[in-house]
C-alpha cells in the first residue's frame, strides 16, 4: 500500500467502526500516560543525561560552561527579574567554595524577588488586568489582591495541585480560608462589559473565556476550535467544549467578598453598627432625597431591557429558575447606583439639602470603621446550576443536546462525578474540575506546567508551542525529559522551586551561549541545546533592571496597582491617575496598574501580552517604538541621570573610574579594552552632560538588554 | 538635521563590521534579513492598491439619512416596527420604538445617478468613482464591541486590526516611518488603542497613533531637549558599544536588527515632524481639504495629512471623526449629523479630488463608514438607535469600480437583503485589492492558524473595475 493510502485507511477506518475519534487522535502523545524512564548513564544528573544523549547520537555536545559573570547575571536575572548588583558580582567571583553557584540559586529562589518574577508569567497566563475591558474599561478596585496571592504563592512555593486547586475553587476546597477565596480571582479576569445590552450573549462569552482559559492554561490544549463543530485534528468533541463549560455554569461574579479574619470582621461590624445607629437619621433623610431621582434612574435604564429580562426582576429568588437568576444578577448590576451617582442628579434645594448632610454626616467619621479587605472572585450562584446545551456555531441562542460536566471524551467519557460540598451554597462542580486537573493521573497538568517551567530557562519549551500540546503543536523535542521531569515534580510535591533549582544546576543551563558553525549546521534552531540560547529582558525586567542600576528602585511589595506617569498620560486623564508618592512610581513593574484599554507603553512595545486572554508564551520582538522609548522617554533619561549621580558619588572624579564604575553597575563588569577607549573618547566629545549620555547609552545598549 | 544618515554611521563604524553597515545603508538590506518584521514581502497577486486611508465615522452615520433612501419609511413614519420583523434586542432597547421617517432632500448624482442626502453635496460631486454598498451587516450591538470588530473583525478584544495584518502581509513601503498610522479628531476612540492593536502579532505590527502638535509620535523627541548633535554622538557611542558586542556574537540576527531600529528611530525622529508638516501646502489646498473653516479645520487637517502619509509610503492610514463616538445620535440627529456632515464633507470631498490630481487615487483605496448604521425606528422621538443588521459603507479609487450601488437593505433600512457583506466580508475585499488572499495571511496563535476574517469573509468580485 501507498504512504497516501495508508493514512487514508487510518483516517477512515475508526470511522467506519464508529469510533469518536480516529486513530492518530487516540495516539496523541499528549495524552499518554507520563512514565518516567531510567535516564542514561554518565551523566551527573538526569536531565543533562537526557539531553545530551540526544546530542551524542547526533555528535554534538554542550559548549564549554559559561564564565562566572555570565552564569551569574543569568540566572539572576532568570530567577528574580533583576540583574546582580557590582557587589553580588564580586561576592561569587571571590566564593571559591564549589557549592559557590548553589548557594546562589538558594539565595535567589529564597528572595522575594523570585516570586515577583515568577508571579508575571502567571499573571499573563492568568489574562490579569486590573480592569473591565471594553468601552468603560471600569477599575477593578481589589483584583490587585489575587496578583498579590500569586506572588505569595510562588514565594512560599505552594504545590503547583494545590495553587490550581485554589483558584479553581478555593471557595468550595478551603472554605474559610481568605487566599483560597482570592485565588478565584483566576476566573475572574475575562474582559466584561459590564452594561452589556445582551445579557445572555454576554453571560455565554464569559463562559467561552474561562472554558478557553482554564483549557489552555492548565491543559495546554486549545479547545476553542470545538465551540462550533468537533476539533478538526485534536480530540476534541464540539460535546466536550459544553461539558467543560458546564463546569462554569453556576458561577457568578462576587465582587465584595470579604477577606479578614473572624475577629476583625466582628469588630468591624460592632463598631459599624454603632456609627449606623449614631447617624440613622442623617442617613434616613439621604435617602429619601435620594429616592425619586433613583426611581427614575432605574425605570429608564430598566426600560432598556428586554421584556424577558424585565420580567425577572418581577419573579422572587425562589420563583427565578437558575438562569433566570444569573440574568436577574447581571442586569440589577446594571440598574443599581450609587448614592454619589444619584446625588450627581440632585437639583437646588435638594442639592443644597444633601450636600449639607453630606457634611453632617463627616462629622462621625471618626466613628466608622476603616472598610475591611475586599476581594473580587468568582463563586457559585447557588446550589443549583441552569442546564448547559451544546449550541449550534457556538451561538447562545441555537441550543442543541443538554450536557452535564465532564472532561475531554477521549480521556474520561462518563459524566463527571460531583459532589456538592458540605455546608455551602455551591454545586461542587468546580472541585470536581480542579480535583481532575491537579491530579497525578492527569496526563496535560504536569507537563504542561513544567514545560512552562523550562520554557522560562531555557527560552523555548520542551514542546515549543507551550500552550499548545495538541497534534499541530509542536512535538516535544526530549519526550523521556518530559516525562522524567513531570514525574519527578509530582514526587517532589509538586514544588516549583525545586524544579526551577533543578533545571538551574543542570550542566545545559550552565553551558555557554557561544556560536558554533559545526553544531548549528546540524541543529540550526538548538532544539537539542548544544549552546544557551541568548534572550531579551521583558518591558517589566527592562524598566525594574533600570530602575536597580540607577538606585531608583522601591522593593515595597503588595497594594494596589501603581501608575508612574507616561509619555500619553495626558490624553489618559482619569484613566491614568499618576501616583502622587513619588517613591511609588518606582515600585517594581509587576505592581503597575493594568488597564486593559491602555496598556503601559514600555510594556506594550516590548511585547506583554494585550490581557484579553491567556498568554503562555511573549513573543519577543526588535522594533522602533521600543528605540524611541529607551532613547527618548523621559523616565529613561531620569535613571540615567540617577545613575550619573550614583556613579559620582561611588567612584573618583577620574573619567576612567566613572567609566568603570557606570560599567560595572549596568553589567556587572569593568569595560574592556576597547569598550574604556571608546567611552573616553565619548567622554572627551558629549562635554558637561557626557556622564548622564554614557549612562543612557548603557541602558540603551544590548548588552544590557539581553541575556547571555 | 545637522548630520546626516552616512556621516553618523560612516563615523559610527570606523574599523568596525564595514559590511554589515554597507548591508545597512542598502535600501533592500532589511529584506535580506529576515527578522525585520517590516521587510516587504511579495503580496499573493499584483494589488490594485498600495494603500488605505479609511475614514471612520465612529459612532455610527445614518445610512437611511445619508446613501439609502428609503421612502416606505417615510410612509411608515410614526407606526410601529411591523410583527413581521420579529423581536429585537437593541443597545437602548428602542425596538418597540414607532418608525420614523428621514426629511432628508435626496438627489442623484453623476453618471450612474447615486443617490446621496443633501447632508453630504460635496461627497456626492465622487460617486462616479465610489461604490456605494448598502448591504454591510456586523455582530456587535454596543460600539466598543462595533468599533472593535470594524478594525479587528471580531466584537472580542485581543486580534489585530486590519492594518495590522496589512502590515505583517506586506511590510512597510517606507522606513522611516510608521507602516500603519493613526489619527484622531478628538480623543480616543472608544475601546482606546486596541482598535490599533497588534493583537497576537509582534508588536511591531501595531498602529502607531499620530498625535496633533509638533511631536506626532510618542517619544520621537528625546525628553529634555537633547540637541541633535549630542543625540547623534551618543547614538554613535551606542553603535560602537554594541558592534563591540556583537563580536563572537554575529550569527545572532536580532542583535543587529536592534542596532538597525536604533538607525531607523533616528531617522524617524526627521521624518516623522517632515510628514506632518504642513507648512508648505499651499493655501488652496488647504481650503480644498476645508481647512478654513472652523468646522471642518481638523478633520480637513487629519485628511491633508492623510494623503501627504500615503505619498510618503505608509501603507495603512485609519482617521477618525468624530472619535469618541461623536455620530452617535441617540438623540437629536437633526443637529448632530447636520453638524458632523459639515465637519467631514468637504475634507472627504477634497482628499479624494487632490488624490486624483496627483494621480495617486487609483492606487490608494479609501473606505468610508462607522462601526454600523442607525435603526428606521426613532430614540427620545428625534434620534435613531444602533443598526449593525443593515448599514451602508462606501469605497473609492484603489481597484473600485466607480458609479455604483450594491446590495439593498429592506424597505425600511433595518436589514441587509440583497448582497449582504459581513465586516469580515469588508475586510476580505480591501485585502484583496492590496494583493493578499486574506485565507493566506496566517499566523500561528494558540493552536490555531489565525487570519484576520476569522472563520469568514468572503470576496465580492462585483466591487471591482
Amino acid at each position: 500500500m501507498t504512504r497516501r493510502r495508508l493514512i487514508l485507511v487510518a483516517l477512515v477506518l475508526p470511522l467506519l467502526l464508529g469510533a469518536q475519534f480516529k486513530s492518530f487522535q487516540l495516539r496523541w502523545w499528549a495524552i499518554q500516560p507520563v512514565v518516567k524512564k531510567v535516564p542514561p548513564p554518565g551523566a551527573a544528573n538526569a536531565i543533562d543525561a537526557f539531553v545530551q544523549a540526544k546530542l551524542a547520537a547526533q555528535g554534538l555536545t554542550y559548549r564549554a560552561p559559561a564564565d562566572r559573570w555570565t552564569l551569574l547575571r543569568r540566572v539572576t536575572v532568570d530567577l528574580t527579574g533583576l540583574p546582580p548588583t557590582p557587589e553580588e558580582v564580586a561576592a561569587f567571583e571571590a566564593d571559591t567554595s564549589p557549592d559557590a553557584y548553589e548557594k546562589v540559586v538558594d539565595r535567589l529562589l529564597a528572595s522575594p524577588r523570585y516570586g515577583e518574577r515568577a508571579a508575571r508569567y502567571w499573571l499573563d497566563v492568568a489574562r490579569y488586568a486590573d480592569s473591565e475591558g471594553f468601552k468603560a474599561d471600569e477599575t477593578r478596585p481589589n483584583i490587585w489582591r489575587y496578583r498579590d496571592y500569586v506572588i505569595q504563592a510562588f514565594n512560599e512555593d505552594k504545590p503547583y495541585d494545590r495553587f490550581i486547586k485554589e483558584q479553581l475553587a478555593g471557595d468550595e476546597l478551603y472554605p474559610g480560608d481568605a487566599n483560597a477565596l482570592i485565588a478565584t480571582g483566576f476566573n475572574r479576569h475575562f474582559p466584561d462589559e459590564s452594561n452589556a445590552a445582551n445579557i445572555l450573549n454576554r453571560r455565554q462569552e464569559l463562559l467561552n473565556d474561562v472554558t478557553d482559559t482554564v483549557s489552555s492554561a492548565f491543559l495546554g490544549v486549545t479547545v476553542a476550535c470545538a465551540r462550533c463543530h468537533d476539533h478538526k485534528f485534536d480530540p476534541i468533541l464540539h460535546k466536550d467544549y459544553y461539558r467543560l463549560q458546564a463546569f462554569f455554569a453556576n458561577t457568578r461574579i462576587h465582587d465584595e467578598a470579604i477577606v479578614a479574619a473572624p475577629d476583625v470582621v466582628a469588630k468591624h461590624d460592632q463598631e459599624m453598627a454603632a456609627w449606623e445607629e449614631q447617624t440613622k437619621e442623617i442617613r434616613a433623610e439621604m435617602s429619601t432625597l435620594l429616592d425619586q431621582a433613583r426611581a427614575n434612574e432605574t425605570k429608564d435604564r430598566m426600560s432598556r431591557f428586554p421584556a424577558d429580562v424585565q420580567a425577572v426582576f418581577q419573579l422572587s429568588e425562589a420563583q427565578r429558575t437558575p438562569l433566570q437568576q444569573q440574568v436577574y444578577r447581571k442586569a440589577l448590576a446594571q440598574v443599581e447606583f450609587t448614592d454619589f451617582t444619584i446625588s450627581a442628579k440632585l437639583k437646588g434645594a435638594a442639592k443644597d439639602r444633601y450636600q449639607e448632610l453630606t457634611r453632617q454626616l463627616r462629622n462621625f467619621d471618626s466613628l466608622k470603621p476603616a472598610a475591611l479587605p475586599v476581594a473580587q472572585t468568582m463563586v457559585d450562584e447557588s446550589t443549583t446550576a441552569p442546564p448547559t446545551y451544546i449550541l449550534r456555531g457556538g451561538a447562545y441562542d441555537a441550543p442543541m443536546d443538554e450536557v452535564t460536566p465532564g472532561f475531554l471524551s477521549i480521556l474520561d467519557p462518563k459524566p463527571a462525578v460531583i459532589t456538592p460540598p458540605a455546608g455551602l451554597r455551591s454545586t461542587g462542580r468546580r472541585s470536581a474540575l480542579a480535583n481532575w486537573i491537579a491530579s497525578p493521573a492527569n496526563p496535560l497538568t504536569a507537563r504542561v506546567m513544567v514545560n512552562r517551567i523550562w520554557q522560562t530557562h531555557f527560552g523555548r519549551g520542551i514542546v515549543a508551542s507551550s500552550a499548545d500540546f495538541g497534534t499541530m503543536g509542536d512535538r516535544p523535542t526530549h519526550p523521556e525529559l518530559l516525562d522524567y521531569l513531570a514525574a519527578t515534580f509530582v514526587e517532589q510535591g509538586w514544588s516549583m522551586k525545586k524544579l526551577h533549582k533543578q533545571l538551574v544546576m543542570t550542566a545545559a543551563y550552565r553551558q555557554s551561549g557561544e556560536f558554533d558553525a559545526s553544531a548549528a549546521a546540524k541543529d540550526p534552531d538548538n532544539k537539542l541545546l548544544w549552546r544557551f540560547r541568548r534572550r531579551r529582558l521583558e518591558g517589566e525586567a527592562v524598566r525594574d533592571a533600570g530602575l536597580l542600576v540607577s538606585g531608583l528602585l522601591n522593593p515595597k511589595m503588595g497594594g494596589p496597582g501603581v501608575f508612574p506617569a507616561r509619555p500619553d498620560s495626558a490624553a489618559l486623564k482619569g484613566a491614568w491617575p499618576i501616583t502622587t508618592i513619588k517613591q511609588d512610581l518606582n515600585r517594581r513593574s509587576v505592581y503597575i496598574f493594568v488597564r486593559r484599554n491602555a496598556r503601559y507603553p514600555l510594556f506594550e512595545s516590548f511585547d506583554m501580552p494585550d490581557t484579553h486572554e491567556t498568554c503562555s508564551r511573549r513573543q519577543q520582538t526588535v522594533n522602533v517604538t521600543q528605540s524611541l522609548a529607551l532613547l527618548n522617554d523621559a523616565m529613561v533619561l531620569e535613571w540615567a541621570k540617577a545613575m550619573a549621580a550614583r556613579v559620582l558619588n561611588d567612584s573618583g572624579m577620574s573619567s576612567t573610574d566613572q567609566i568603570t564604575r557606570a560599567f560595572r553597575l549596568a553589567y556587572g563588569r569593568a569595560p574592556r579594552r576597547e569598550e574604556l577607549a571608546s567611552s573616553e573618547k565619548f567622554f572627551q566629545r558629549q562635554g558637561a552632560d557626557a556622564l548622564t549620555d554614557l549612562c543612557h547609552v548603557l541602558i540603551n545598549s544590548n548588552e544590557f538588554l539581553y541575556v547571555d | 538635521m545637522s548630520i546626516n544618515r552616512r556621516d553618523f554611521f560612516t563615523r559610527a563604524g570606523s574599523g568596525l563590521a564595514g559590511i554589515a553597515l554597507a548591508q545597512m545603508l542598502a535600501k533592500d538590506a532589511a529584506a535580506a534579513t529576515p527578522v525585520d518584521p517590516m521587510a516587504p514581502k511579495p503580496p499573493h497577486f499584483p494589488p490594485k492598491a498600495k494603500s488605505v486611508i479609511w475614514l471612520f465615522m465612529e459612532g455610527g452615520p445614518s445610512h437611511i439619512d445619508l446613501f439609502d433612501p428609503k421612502p416606505k419609511l417615510n410612509e411608515m413614519h410614526g407606526q410601529p416596527l411591523p410583527k413581521s420583523f420579529g423581536p429585537l434586542i437593541t443597545a437602548m432597547g428602542t425596538g418597540n420604538n414607532s418608525l420614523m421617517g428621514s426629511p432628508r432632500k435626496w438627489r442623484q448624482y453623476g453618471q450612474a445617478g447615486t443617490w446621496v442626502s443633501d447632508w453630504y453635496p460635496e461627497i456626492a460631486q465622487h460617486v462616479d468613482d465610489m461604490t456605494v454598498i448598502r448591504s454591510c451587516w456586523a455582530d456587535g450591538l454596543n460600539h466598543v464591541g462595533s468599533v472593535c470588530q470594524m478594525n479587528t473583525g471580531s466584537i472580542l478584544a485581543g486580534r489585530p486590526s486590519l492594518g495590522a495584518w496589512v502590515t505583517y502581509g506586506l511590510g512597510s513601503a517606507n522606513e522611516n516611518l510608521p507602516a500603519f498610522v493613526v489619527l484622531m479628531d478628538q480623543g480616543l476612540p472608544l475601546g482606546g488603542a486596541k482598535n490599533w492593536s497588534g493583537g497576537f502579532l509582534p508588536a511591531a505590527y501595531q498602529g502607531t497613533q499620530l498625535r496633533q502638535g509638533e511631536v506626532p509620535i510618542l517619544n520621537l523627541k528625546p525628553a529634555g531637549g537633547v540637541s541633535n548633535a549630542r543625540q547623534a554622538s551618543k547614538l554613535e557611542f551606542l553603535t560602537e558599544l554594541d558592534r563591540l558586542h556583537l563580536q563572537g556574537r554575529a550569527d545572532d540576527t536580532e542583535l543587529e536588527a536592534r542596532i538597525r531600529s536604533y538607525e531607523l528611530a533616528y531617522r524617524m525622529q526627521a521624518a516623522g515632524p517632515e510628514a506632518v508638516d504642513l507648512s508648505k501646502e499651499t493655501a488652496a489646498t488647504k481650503s480644498l481639504y476645508g481647512m478654513d473653516q472652523d468646522l471642518s479645520a481638523t478633520f480637513g487637517r487629519n485628511c491633508l495629512l492623510a494623503r501627504r502619509l500615503v505619498e510618503r509610503g505608509v501603507r495603512f492610514v485609519e482617521l477618525y471623526c468624530g472619535s469618541g463616538s461623536s455620530w452617535d445620535a441617540h438623540a437629536n440627529i437633526e443637529g448632530n449629523h447636520s453638524r458632523l456632515c459639515r465637519v467631514s464633507d468637504k475634507p472627504i470631498a477634497g482628499l479624494l479630488t487632490d488624490l486624483k490630481q496627483r494621480g495617486l487615487l487609483d492606487e490608494t483605496l479609501v473606505v468610508w463608514g462607522g462601526e454600523f448604521g442607525r435603526t428606521p425606528f426613532n430614540e427620545k422621538g428625534d434620534g435613531r438607535d444602533h443598526n449593525p443588521w443593515g448599514f451602508t459603507m462606501w469605497m473609492a479609487g484603489g481597484g473600485i469600480k466607480g458609479g455604483q450601488t450594491l446590495g439593498t437593505t429592506d424597505e425600511i433600512g433595518l436589514r441587509a437583503v440583497e448582497m449582504p457583506l459581513h465586516v469580515n466580508d469588508i475586510h476580505a475585499c480591501v485585502l484583496h485589492l492590496l494583493g493578499l488572499d486574506h485565507t493566506r495571511v496566517l499566523f500561528p496563535h494558540n493552536g490555531r492558524q489565525e487570519r484576520p476574517t476569522i472563520v469568514g469573509g468572503r470576496v465580492e468580485p462585483a466591487l471591482f473595475g
